[in-house]
């Protein structure tokens, strides 16, 4: 039997959907334990957490969408049931999963994406791609007490300082994002500034005309405007 | 709903440890373990059913080759996010990854919608929602993308689809810069040149990553000691 179609039989449907059923278990309990949290103890009514969902939502759709133009070349080059498997829950971006796959392909001397890539490239890249994403799931489950220990203990219980490890952390880590993207040229540089500066500019619009519901459509508007803003200036 | 204009109020610490923390850590850590033992399954099946196995060498040779790009990632990601999406988004987001372009997004604006400030109980409890929502979205929206088997997209014209793929992720990265940026603007440009300078000199991602973040950070702090600078709301 051809590979592609041992890649997508029912079997490899089966396992991504157990892999999404313990995301969306995991998900949902934390959801519903948060919202309870935050109308019990932080005075949130219904309509201000749908407010919270709506902005998560708005803002995932994009990315989301992106993901999905990128996950077509695994389905032409494996199928869309490994698709499903890797990308649904376990693991994340398709980048990372390419890599992954040329990395299993060359340990048993194969080329990913080329004709010579068989049922044995297949076999090696489901145990490596796999065995190495538990990787993260294990340090997920045996070290993320530790993490908040270890912020404490930086912070001492300071909530302004607590608020600098917060906020320059994440300039820190979206200044490495947007610089590398900016290096790489070819109008992603435009795309970085007109992003930045269309998010500044309504977030800041939000508090001016007292409109707090634009913020759930602030980061939203400006992705779409940063890749359209970047597409027209280079076409 | 606490707003900017409003002195800033958390989470009590008692309910937010005894209800909150315990059971994302009781829950996080066995779905952490049984996702872990299920990305195990399709190698097994592959055996069993069909009786195919790729040679050990070849295994262990891709698995050294995934671990060298993956480790240090590994190490660095969870520490580096984890001051905005706390416990609940660490568990969820080392567990369904696109943590840059997607988990972090949504808890930065699910965060920014209720201006609540990261680093707090309530800003964790805020960001998990956004998490929790982005990982719901990302699990239909890749079902669908995996059924449709590239339907959709095909009927985008090619110019959108194009721009979805090369400059989608960009803007994204940017304009969530520019919502921490807004947070706090001292940081913003010192955090592109510490960021900058060695990506120009051509060091590997994982060098990086720990430079910009901890650079950053110690700036932040030495402003903080030395001028009693902090981000408002903080």
């Amino acid at each position: 039997m051809d590979w592609k179609v041992i890649a997508n039989e029912p079997w490899l449907w089966v396992c991504g959907f157990i892999q999404a059923a313990i995301g969306v278990y995991q998900a949902w309990y934390f959801f519903r334990l948060a919202t309870r949290m935050l109308a019990k103890h932080g005075g949130y009514a219904p309509n201000q957490i749908r407010s919270i969902v709506r902005g998560a939502v708005i803002t995932a759709i994009g990315p989301v969408m992106a993901e999905i133009f990128v996950m077509m070349a695994l389905i032409i080059a494996i199928s869309p049931a490994y698709c499903w498997q890797r990308e649904g829950v376990g693991v994340g971006s398709v980048v990372t999963e390419l890599v992954l796959l040329s990395n299993a392909a060359i340990g048993v001397g194969q080329v990913f994406g080329q004709p010579s890539f068989d049922i044995v490239g297949f076999a090696a890249a489901i145990v490596v791609v796999n065995l190495s994403c538990t990787l993260a799931s294990l340090g997920a489950a045996f070290f993320t007490r530790s993490l908040g220990r270890a912020r404490d203990k930086l912070s001492r219980g300071d909530a302004r300082l607590m608020a600098v490890i917060g906020v320059t952390s994440s300039l820190g880590v979206f200044a490495f994002f947007a610089a590398s993207e900016i290096k790489k040229a070819g109008g992603r540089e435009l795309a970085v500034l007109s992003g930045a500066l269309l998010s500044v500019f309504f977030f800041k619009l939000a508090d001016w005309i007292k409109m707090p519901r634009l913020k759930e459509w602030a980061l939203g508007i400006a992705m779409f405007g940063g890749t359209l803003i970047a597409h027209l200036c280079k076409s | 709903m606490a707003t900017n204009s409003q002195a800033f109020q958390d989470l009590p610490l008692e309910p937010y440890e005894h209800e909150y923390l315990e059971p994302v850590h009781h829950v996080g850590f066995w779905t952490c373990i049984m996702i872990s033992l299920a990305m195990l399954l399709p190698a097994l099946l592959l055996y069993v059913i069909y009786g195919v196995a790729a040679p050990w060498a070849g295994i262990l040779a891709g698995l050294g080759l995934a671990l060298t790009y993956l480790v240090p990632f590994t190490i660095i990601e969870p520490i580096s996010y984890y001051p905005v999406y706390g416990d609940a988004g660490n568990y969820m987001s080392m567990t369904s990854g696109n943590v840059a372009n997607l988990r972090l997004p949504c808890a930065a604006v699910a965060q920014a919608v209720a201006g609540v400030p990261e680093g707090t109980r309530l800003g964790a409890v805020i960001a998990c929602i956004g998490i929790a929502v982005s990982v719901l979205a990302g699990v239909v929206g890749v079902l669908c993308g995996s059924l449709a088997g590239g339907w959709v997209t095909a009927q985008f014209p090619p110019w959108l689809a194009n721009a979805f793929k090369v400059y989608l992720l960009p803007a994204v990265l940017g304009a969530v810069f520019g919502q921490f940026a807004l947070r706090g603007p001292v940081y913003a440009l010192p955090a592109l040149i510490i960021a900058g300078v060695p990506l120009l000199l051509g060091w590997k991602a994982y060098f990086i990553i720990p430079v910009a973040v901890f650079g950053t950070l110690l700036l932040g702090y030495a402003l903080f000691k030395w001028k009693g600078i902090a981000p408002r709301g903080g």
